[in-house]
């Protein structure tokens, strides 16, 4: 009898002691369509470095899932600690669940913490705030750069060289074509890809020009974005991008035949560079990047000069206001976006730092490094990649896609877009 | 004992029985009202406030209904779905009809075999079958261009990537994913038919064409019924493959009711006219489904019975 209630009082301690411990244990929730794997070591390396904070990472696809669970979640008062976000539309979503997070980020980084985040991220942290409000709500992460890349195996084995001038690229392409392989891959079915390549076309015309037409400055009917539209047509007239993009996507179709080394050229970011980092078997071309570099695109009038970098942050992450009730979310998120949880992603090669004095470190080639080191010292003078108003960004979208069909003219087209940011501007 | 006071007790227990079998029906009752009552009422409601910029609302009437039927993708969508239920409902019953009935009727050994295979699509993920159509439909490195190759044709764009072809290429594989489940709907209507009859019409001189579209086809009015209004309701209903496939793209030119009120209400974030959409389909699904039980009758089980 003795023996029986000995072991039963010795059961009951260990429990309560670990109901105690697990008590004593804070948790922070987080959700986010960042990349599970990535986020796991991050999670893994805050809670070494926090052992008393325990991180509960929900993953969600991007659309329609995630947007469709904040959304949700918003509307009863049950969103997470922390969520991933991105900046401009979003963010200002999400304004009024969310904390700004001016005050602790100041104690954690200093008075000076802005400057360390690039001008172009900053830029957008703001972007889509009403006049006078310089509250932070997102605290970006990682940044990013677009580019075109292009499989340098398949380019040397054809003799061609990465493009210079809009001649160079039609004949790369032709060359490609000629060959069997898929010239320029455009996942045209994609809004967000086709965006990225208007950016890079207008920004060559007259760099910051879209940014000036989102805020009412210039008029989206502008000869110099007329200009671009044209110029976007003409890479679906001229055989640079594959026959049927419309119908195409760029993720996961494009990615995996561009990775298999069945694609010459595709307009994605410095977020290529993980693809290397992904569980093997990888092809030769992914290997440690070995089969790819970048470019930036070639001009496509006499006169232009290439686009010049565009970007900003890739994700970024809010503190909600059930966040802020809990001191632990504002730590993971400080240590996710400038500490321990970033220098994993970067090792991981997911994107780059938006806080400078960043960098990856771990098992990364010269080759890697040395194309990381260009991303890096172009993030600094960017062109904005972002749009304030989903509206606006929606229309161009539209746009687009018709032009490309061919079923509108550039300028109506661009007219549909200013209606669109004219009526975004009224209701601000 | 008196006969009045015995007819009051009978009544009493009645109505205590009655009372007890109400209670039967509560959990159902209570599922209803919270999942699909209270949300549809806090749509309603949604539908008559707008955003205001400081993210408050502010009631607006009727405008989120004027400024929908006012937007030309509406209509673009209404058209889209015209074609789609116009088109998809009687091809799916017309190839599940002809399925089942060869299933039914001529095969033996491998019935179970067929069954499965064309019901197949029917349980496979929206997902999966977007991407492999998507692969499909691509021209140059594309699946369907692998083989048309072989016999000199090239496919120049891909018919979800044209706005004049995307929606058709869409119904398409619509009506590739769910006539398995007409299939399915008339192999249960055939099963059920009474073999007396259908011996009586052999003896009159009914055979196969004749068999079937005089005798078969209007002994499986039930199912066609069940399935016409299923297929409405499923088209009002229609997204994921559009989602997947062409976001509505290009150039809103495949958009459905289900795609537009997802842009409306989550990507801009304008709840109130994603609200007056979602109203409008509701009253057009409850309009379409009175005509259908009025105009056809309610009889709607396969097997065609009506309860006494």
């Amino acid at each position: 009898m003795r023996k029986i209630l000995f072991l039963a009082t010795t059961i009951l301690a260990a429990a309560l002691s670990a109901a105690s411990a697990n008590a004593e244990q804070k948790e922070v929730t987080v959700w986010s369509w960042f990349v599970q794997s990535t986020m796991a070591k991050s999670i893994a390396a805050f809670e070494k470095a926090h052992p008393d904070i325990k991180v509960k990472y929900t993953y969600y696809n991007y659309s329609p899932e995630y947007i469709t669970a904040l959304k949700a979640a918003a509307a009863s008062g049950s969103l997470p600690d922390v969520i991933g976000l991105q900046p401009g539309s979003l963010t200002q979503q999400y304004r009024e669940n969310l904390e700004a997070v001016n005050e602790r980020a100041a104690k954690q980084w200093g008075d000076k913490w802005a400057e360390k985040v690039f001008p172009v991220n900053r830029k957008q942290m703001l972007m889509g705030n009403p006049k006078g409000n310089e509250n932070y709500y997102i605290i970006p992460q990682e940044s990013q750069v677009l580019c075109i890349w292009y499989n340098r195996k398949i380019f040397e084995k054809l003799n061609l060289s990465a493009p210079k001038t809009y001649d160079e690229l039609k004949a790369a392409a032709k060359a490609l074509t000629d060959n069997g392989y898929i010239p320029m891959f455009q996942g045209a079915a994609d809004g967000w890809q086709n965006e990225n390549v208007f950016l890079m076309l207008a920004n060559q015309f007259s760099p910051g020009i879209v940014d000036k037409a989102q805020a009412g400055e210039s008029p989206w009917t502008a000869p110099e974005l007329v200009a671009a539209m044209k110029a976007w047509k003409g890479l679906f007239d001229d055989g640079i991008f594959q026959q049927g993009a419309l119908g195409a996507h760029a993720y996961p179709t494009g990615a995996q035949l561009f990775a298999q080394g069945k694609v010459g050229m595709m307009a994605l970011g410095s977020w290529w560079m993980q693809e290397s980092k992904f569980p093997p078997p990888l092809s030769e071309f992914v290997q440690n990047m070995d089969g790819f570099d970048f470019f930036y695109l070639p001009p496509v009038k006499d006169g232009n000069s290439a686009s010049p970098p565009v970007g900003g942050i890739d994700i970024g992450y809010g503190l909600t206001k059930n966040g802020g009730k809990n001191p632990e979310a504002w730590t993971f998120l400080a240590e996710l976006t400038n500490g321990v949880g970033l220098q994993e992603a970067l090792n991981d090669l997911n994107d780059l730092p938006a806080f400078e004095g960043n960098s990856p470190k771990g098992d990364i080639t010269d080759h890697v490094k040395e194309m990381s080191a260009r991303f890096m010292a172009d993030l600094p003078k960017a062109e904005n990649q972002r749009f304030a108003s989903p509206a606006v960004a929606e229309a161009l979208d539209n746009a687009l896609a018709g032009v490309a069909a061919g079923s509108i003219e550039p300028e109506a087209a661009l007219a549909a877009v200013q209606a669109a940011n004219e009526k975004a501007l009224a209701a601000k | 004992m008196r006969a009045g006071s015995v007819t009051t007790a009978v009544e009493r227990r009645s109505a205590s029985r009655a009372s007890r079998l109400y209670l039967f029906a509560l959990p159902a009752t209570l599922l209803f009202v919270v999942f699909i009552a209270y949300p549809i009422v806090w749509v309603a409601g949604q539908s008559f406030y707008a955003g205001t910029a400081d993210r408050g609302t502010v009631f607006a009437g009727l405008a989120n209904y004027t400024t929908v039927l006012s937007d030309p993708t509406f209509w673009t969508v209404v058209r889209n779905m015209f074609l789609w239920g116009i088109i998809t409902i009687p091809v799916q019953m017309l190839i599940g009809g002809l399925l089942a009935y060869f299933i039914e009727r001529h095969t033996h050994a491998l019935r179970g075999f067929f069954r499965t295979m064309f019901f197949l699509p029917v349980v496979t993920s929206v997902s999966v079958i977007s991407l492999v159509w998507v692969q499909i439909y691509a021209p140059y490195y594309g699946i369907a261009q692998e083989y048309l190759k072989h016999i000199g044709i090239v496919m120049m764009t891909s018919p979800i990537g044209d706005p004049k072809t995307a929606i058709y290429a869409l119904i398409v594989v619509n009506i590739w994913q769910w006539t398995g489940f007409s299939m399915l709907m008339y192999i249960a209507g055939i099963a059920n038919l009474p073999n007396e009859v259908l011996d009586a019409a052999r003896i009159d001189g009914a055979r196969g064409w004749r068999l079937a579209v005089h005798v078969i086809v209007p002994m499986l009015a039930p199912a066609t019924k069940s399935l016409l209004l299923l297929g409405v309701i499923g088209t009002l209903q229609t997204f994921p493959i559009v989602h997947l496939m062409t976001g509505g793209g290009p150039n809103r030119a495949s958009e459905v009711f289900g795609t537009f009120i997802f842009k409306q209400s989550f990507v801009l974030g304008d709840t109130g006219s994603g609200a007056a959409l979602s109203v409008i389909v509701l009253v057009i699904a409850l309009v379409l489904s009175l005509i259908q039980i009025a105009v056809l009758g309610a009889r709607l089980s396969p097997a065609g019975k009506q309860d006494p």
